[in-house]
């Protein structure tokens, strides 16, 4: 167990930060509180450096008893969820106090020192991001479970208190009951998983399933496994809740919200699946059918629904939440294509892990804009972000920065060459042609079709309109930390694409699949005491 | 997956003679690259911060100034074999039944690299130096724009000389092809930079869509070199080039893939578009409505020269195809005859420069394809000297006179007041261009035209370029006689740069109104003429300041001092210039270029016709033009005679006495004699040749020509397909795009808000997906 803790560093630092956060906002003094982001950026900062350097990859986490199916993964996830968490700092910051203090001044309350949640909101995001580190870890099914609470039990509160508005509380009791019964859902199956094999630890399952087969139990487990994460990454049939709740919480924590969960729930998609491996199916090279076809048929559905209810929206908002359900489908094919050869190209794991950093940076840039750009009420309320297409208007023009910001995200999120997203989809499609996926490509395609209607759109209106003078022009957010936050993700679209080179090596060896691990279950041979057959 | 292993694996099954290992070079070459981005990231914080001073102009000078001091100690250090200097991993994608496989067909490498050989270095000391001359010229010639406009134009100053470095430096074919849609980029940028002039609009558009006719070919012959090569780095291909360089040599044309001769003929149609040779060549005389420092740096020293560099990059190619060198020969002789008759009737000087780079460059891809590429380089080199030398003179002028360029309103620049060094660098310049004797455009010219008689069956290219020797003397000096000297005159243009100048407004309404009944004016020839007017013109040129009168110095001299170049003890014909491009893959000696050496012009270091052997590279075939391989043995006997006698001894005198005769013709049409500025005897003759200047004034209609056959032919198209497009292609698209928001409408009731509704379909999905995996599958 000692062993273990030597690759947590990232998550302990994370965590010690989050307490110092928590106290930080009890302080009297203003600055102190103020401190608080400062602090967790440096957490961050922190945590960041301690993945590069502490985070043992390929034989030492076996030896330390993580899962070893995918030893690669931990450290470059963890890195990119630290990296995008850095990002995204800047466009939370100061998200509560807007609207704290729009009350007060509108009368509506008055300074209650200890209604100030400013650090509060922070440590929830902090313990969010401690439990996505925490997923990318998990060697154990309990762990894992754990973890994606950890991950997201602090969302929905941060989408309820985002916003004074009723609506965010509305988004935040839908996300809490929903992602409740996805939770439920997931528990079940790892519930029958440990059914059939007769223990919680991956490592030992994955023995269990190469010496005794894979029995219909664990078939019932593992696909109920699937169906409860959907709900993490906002796929058919658990993505009713995505436009809601992107629409109801406030820009910053949508943002968050497209990437701290959906990367968490592929990282434990990944790892439940490293379990069965992509060796046992009717082809040389794949899934056991029965999650071939389910997946197949979530990433399909997904991709589709997603794209032609974003088509339909006239919210830049919910535009970008029902892509983000549709991005889930893209990256979905990836999951089913698998390890390949191992060459990037043709690497579905590699592909995902690429993609997730690649989303998170282009769609918080996305998210940032609508953030730091706002509309004052006409009728004297709380000042609203963006949030229709036609608030968009000429946003180049009136908002230079924020303008541009938009018309680059959009296009790398459409996946324009010479730009990020481009290199995070070119291996999504090489790596299923490789795995002779030839149907779902075909709906990869038309579907990256469909969405570039409304990235286009998306694009052209702060680039091609006339902006709307009216006596509603949006305004600066007083946050110039968020148009900070447009800028980094703006210009990582940009310098991630000139050196993604770096990036897909890295990936590349984070996506290595071993199938057979020699001393996979060293450790934990002694659990496996029960062999069930459920057939 | 690295390259080293592919390169290695690359040279041991491809090339059967052992190629020496290409080293590392410096890693200071990324500076060169560096220092212009810096340029550029400075001057947009300076756009950003709003900086109202000349401050962008002397960033951008120290940048540059910094990058050419680089590129010398480049030079310095510079070997004769080429050496790579990495930057970073930029594209690196294989693919492949097994990871490890590393086979040129399971790969796709473009990494941000720089090759550096002697043609590189060559390029990046002119790119460079002259960038940084022009960049303090333009920092006074821009003055009044200084504001967002100042900024914006040093930025795309800046942007250029990246593109341009990317594009020489480059170790891959996409490098290149991104330098070189870099440099168009720049080009539509800094042409159209007073995008409020409609003319410069239009002028901008039209470079940058002759350009991609030029970038389609450029584009086809980088996918076919990856196609059949599998690699489009530098090295790759001229390593598994050998093979049919071999077969080339040997005079086995047949043995070669019809592909591989394809590739450089698209090369060739893209160094067309970018260099401005026939038939694309339309959008260089219109570029000049860009700022005159751009004209001098873009469209007259470096970006047209791409099209050589890429020529004389990919020479080993090029001597691949039975077509692609006379190609690139014939289109480059008739180009300079062409271009030169136009320049002849023009009015505009200006307009004349620029039909003169047409003219010059159709000179070195002339030289190319008479198998000179040293010569072609040499005359690069002394061209962007004295051109740009030109260029500034005349943009000089144009700053000095609100505008104006018509050579028949100007005269007698010489004797006026601060006009002296603008005068000298126009005399420079134009002595340079007309080719006279000891000048370095004569030295660099005559290599060209030497080599065409010398080379067997290109005597015709040579007899072209003579006579274009000639009408380049007559229309460069007709600029000189009728400008520079004769009587006092002026009148101003239409643009007033300050203030100060508001008055002559209404001389310039005035022109206007008079409009071209300009000989009626019949000016005093004195120094007072505008007091003549009788407007209330109070119009007084003023000089140039001391930056544009450091650079036309420099210039000058450079220019002056670059036929010392020619004088450089190296070993090969021509001096230090060829001796360098002998260094690279461009190289190629004829065999009949070493026994012509003229022995009174005073080549240092000849060391005889055996010395070839040592410095042609050993992948360069010895001759590719001859049909008899015993041939090689015995150059002489096949080597081209200029009317019987040897060339290059003979052609010295020839085209000397060719220029002086140009210049002549200048003189006694439009110097002797000529009391006013608008006319002169030229005139008197003109009505004598029919109308056939008329013809030539209006650029031989070329430009209506291809509105009607290409233009006309085109918008009748659009509309045929416009129509079909609406009619049928519309109705097609909107069907098919009915059916995503008809599934999304048919889907959006799911999305009722209701959370209860939510949970429902939820457990729904799961239910129905569970039943039909478990019904297809588990049964």
């Amino acid at each position: 167990m000692i062993g273990r803790l030597a690759y947590l560093w990232p998550e302990i630092a994370l965590f010690a930060t989050t307490c110092i956060v928590m106290v930080l906002g009890l302080s009297r003094s203003l600055p102190m509180r103020k401190a608080s982001a400062w602090v967790c950026g440096i957490g961050l900062l922190a945590a960041l450096g301690l993945s590069i350097t502490t985070t043992p990859s390929g034989s030492t986490v076996i030896a330390s008893g993580g899962q070893a199916m995918l030893p690669g993964m931990a450290p470059f996830a963890k890195c990119l969820i630290c990296l995008v968490a850095l990002f995204l700092l800047p466009l939370l910051a100061g998200t509560v106090d807007r609207a704290e203090e729009h009350r007060i001044a509108t009368g509506a309350g008055v300074f209650n020192p200890l209604r100030s949640n400013r650090a509060e909101f922070y440590s929830f995001f902090l313990f969010s991001i401690t439990g996505l580190l925490l997923v990318a870890d998990a060697d154990n099914l309990i762990w894992l479970f754990l973890a994606l609470e950890l991950t997201s039990l602090p969302t929905y509160i941060m989408v309820a208190i985002s916003s004074e508005r009723h609506r965010a509380q509305e988004a935040g009791v839908k996300y809490f009951f929903l992602g409740a019964l996805g939770a439920a859902v997931f528990l079940y199956g790892f519930a029958l998983l440990y059914g059939a094999t007769g223990t919680t630890n991956l490592n030992a399952i994955h023995e269990s399933f190469l010496s005794r087969g894979i029995s219909t139990m664990a078939i019932a487990g593992l696909i109920l496994s699937l169906l409860g994460l959907c709900f993490k990454i906002a796929a058919v049939p658990m993505h009713f809740y995505t436009a809601d709740v992107y629409q109801g919480a406030s820009a910053g924590v949508a943002a968050m919200l497209a990437f701290v969960p959906k990367t968490a729930g592929f990282l434990a998609m990944l790892l439940i699946l490293a379990t069965v491996g992509w060796s046992s199916g009717p082809g040389a090279a794949s899934l056991p059918e029965p999650l071939r076809l389910l997946l197949w048929v979530i990433a399909a559905l997904t991709m589709t629904v997603g794209n032609v209810l974003a088509v339909l929206q006239s919210s830049a908002k919910r535009t970008l939440a029902y892509s983000s359900i549709a991005h889930s489908g893209y990256m979905l094919v990836g999951v089913i294509a698998g390890p390949g050869d191992g060459s990037f190209t043709r690497n579905g794991i590699s592909a995902v892990l690429f993609y997730l950093l690649g989303y998170g940076v282009m769609n918080l840039g996305a998210f940032a804009v609508l953030a730091s750009v706002e509309k004052p009420a006409s009728d004297g309320g709380e000042p609203r972000e963006l949030d229709s297409f036609d608030d968009l208007r000429g946003l180049c023009r009136t908002h230079p920065v924020s303008g541009w910001t938009m018309v680059l995200c959009s296009l790398s999120l459409l996946g324009m060459p010479p730009l990020l997203g481009f290199f995070g989809k070119l291996p999504l499609f090489t790596s299923a042609i490789g795995a002779g996926e030839i149907p779902l490509v075909l709906v990869l395609g038309i579907n990256s079709a469909i969405a570039a209607f409304y990235y286009l759109r998306l694009m052209a209106m702060p680039l091609l309109e006339e902006p709307s003078f009216r006596a509603t022009a949006p305004v600066d957010n007083p946050f110039v930390s968020r148009r900070f936050a447009g800028l980094l993700s703006a210009g990582g679209v940009i310098v991630l694409a000139v050196f993604a080179n770096l990036l897909m090596k890295e990936s590349t060896a984070a996506g290595r699949y071993v199938a057979r691990p020699e001393t996979a279950s060293a450790g934990a041979k002694t659990e496996v005491s029960v062999a069930q057959d459920g057939r | 997956m690295t390259i080293f292993s592919s390169l290695s694996m690359l040279a041991a099954t491809a090339a059967p003679k052992p190629m020496s290992p290409i080293l590392s070079g410096p890693p200071e070459a990324l500076l060169v690259l560096a220092l212009p981005i810096l340029g550029v990231i400075l001057c947009t914080l300076c756009a950003i911060m709003r900086v109202r001073t000349r401050m962008p102009a002397f960033l951008t000078v120290g940048c540059l100034a910094a990058a050419f001091a680089i590129t010398v100690g480049l030079y310095l250090k510079s070997g004769p074999a080429p050496v790579i200097t990495s930057g970073f991993e930029w594209i690196n994608l294989s693919w492949g039944d097994s990871a490890g496989e590393n086979s040129p067909f399971h790969q796709f490498i473009a990494n941000f690299s720089l090759y550096l050989d002697a043609l590189t270095v060559l390029w990046m000391l002119f790119v460079t130096g002259l960038a940084t001359l022009i960049a303090l010229y333009a920092s006074e010639y821009m003055s009044g724009d200084v504001g967002t406009g100042y900024c914006r134009f040093f930025a795309a100053f800046n942007l250029f000389v990246f593109s341009m470095s990317c594009l020489v430096m480059g170790d891959n074919m996409l490098m290149l092809f991104l330098g070189w849609e870099g440099v168009g980029l720049c080009s539509y940028l800094l042409i159209g930079y007073f995008y409020k002039k409609p003319s410069a609009v239009e002028a901008a558009k039209k470079a940058f869509i002759l350009n991609r006719i030029g970038d389609l070919g450029l584009l086809m012959g980088i996918c076919l070199t990856y196609v059949h090569f599998g690699s489009i780095e530098y090295r790759d291909i001229f390593a598994q080039a050998q093979p049919y360089i071999d077969a080339a040599k040997a005079g086995r044309y047949s043995e070669i893939p019809a592909i591989v001769q394809l590739i450089p003929v698209l090369l060739a149609v893209g160094a067309f578009g970018k260099s401005a040779q026939l038939p694309l060549y339309v959008w260089l005389p219109d570029a000049m409505e860009g700022p005159t420092p751009v004209s001098a740096l873009i469209h007259a020293a470096t970006m047209v020269t791409a099209g050589v560099y890429l020529v004389a990059r990919m020479y080993p190619l090029f001597l691949l195809s039975e077509i692609a060198l006379p190609l690139v020969g014939w289109v480059g002789a008739l180009t300079a005859l062409f271009a030169a008759t136009i320049g002849m009737a023009q009015f505009d000087i200006k307009r004349i420069m620029a039909y003169s780079t047409v003219s010059q460059l159709g000179y070195m891809f002339a030289g190319l394809g008479v198998l000179t590429s040293t010569g072609a380089a040499f005359h690069v080199v002394t061209h962007a000297f004295f051109k740009a030398l030109l260029f500034l003179s005349c943009g000089a002028i144009m700053h000095g006179f609100a505008g104006q360029l018509d050579l028949r309103k100007l005269s007698g620049l010489r004797r006026m007041k601060g006009w002296g060094i603008v005068s000298l660098g126009m005399l420079v310049g134009c002595l340079n261009l007309a080719g006279f004797p000891f000048t370095s455009g004569f030295f660099s010219k005559d290599m060209l035209i030497g080599e065409a008689f010398v080379t067997p069956g290109t005597a015709p290219i040579g007899w072209i370029l003579l006579l274009t020797a000639g009408l380049t003397a007559y229309y460069t000096f007709r600029v000189f006689f009728r400008v520079i000297v004769g009587p006092v005159h002026y009148e101003p243009g239409d643009e007033l740069h300050s203030a100060h100048e508001e008055h002559a407004h209404g001389d310039s309404h005035n022109e206007h109104a008079h409009g071209d009944s300009h000989n009626e004016h019949a000016h005093v020839e004195d120094d007072h003429q505008h007091h003549d007017h009788g407007h209330g013109g109070h119009f007084h040129p003023h000089a140039p300041g001391w930056a544009i009168n450091t650079v036309l110095l420099t210039l000058s001299v450079l220019s002056l001092a670059a036929s010392g170049l020619y004088f450089v003890p190296t070993g090969v014909h021509g001096g230090a210039v060829p001796a360098m491009v002998d260094r690279s893959s461009a190289a190629y000696q004829s065999p009949f270029a070493h026994h012509a050496i003229p022995e009174g012009a005073g080549d240092g270091g000849h060391e005889g016709p055996d010395h070839a052997a040592e410095t042609v590279p050993s992948y360069v075939p010895t001759s590719i033009a001859m049909e008899d391989p015993h041939a090689v043995e015995h150059p002489h006997e096949n080597a081209g005679t200029f009317l019987g006698w040897d060339p290059h001894a003979v052609l010295f005198y020839v085209s000397g006495a060719v220029g002086f005769i140009g210049i002549f013709v200048a003189y006694v049409l439009h110097y002797a004699g000529r009391t006013t500025a608008a006319t002169a005897r030229a005139d008197a003759l003109l009505p004598m040749l029919g109308p056939i200047p008329r013809w030539a004034q209006h650029k031989w209609y070329v430009d209506e020509f291809y509105n009607l056959v290409v233009r006309v032919p085109l918008l009748a198209l659009a509309h045929t397909f416009h129509l079909i497009d609406k009619l049928l292609v519309d109705g097609l698209v909107r069907m098919f795009g009915a059916i995503p928001r008809w599934l999304g409408t048919l889907i959006r009731p799911t999305q009722s808000g209701e959370l209860h509704g939510y949970a429902a379909g939820m457990a729904t999905g799961i239910a129905v997906l569970l039943f039909i995996v478990f019904m297809l599958t588990l049964r």
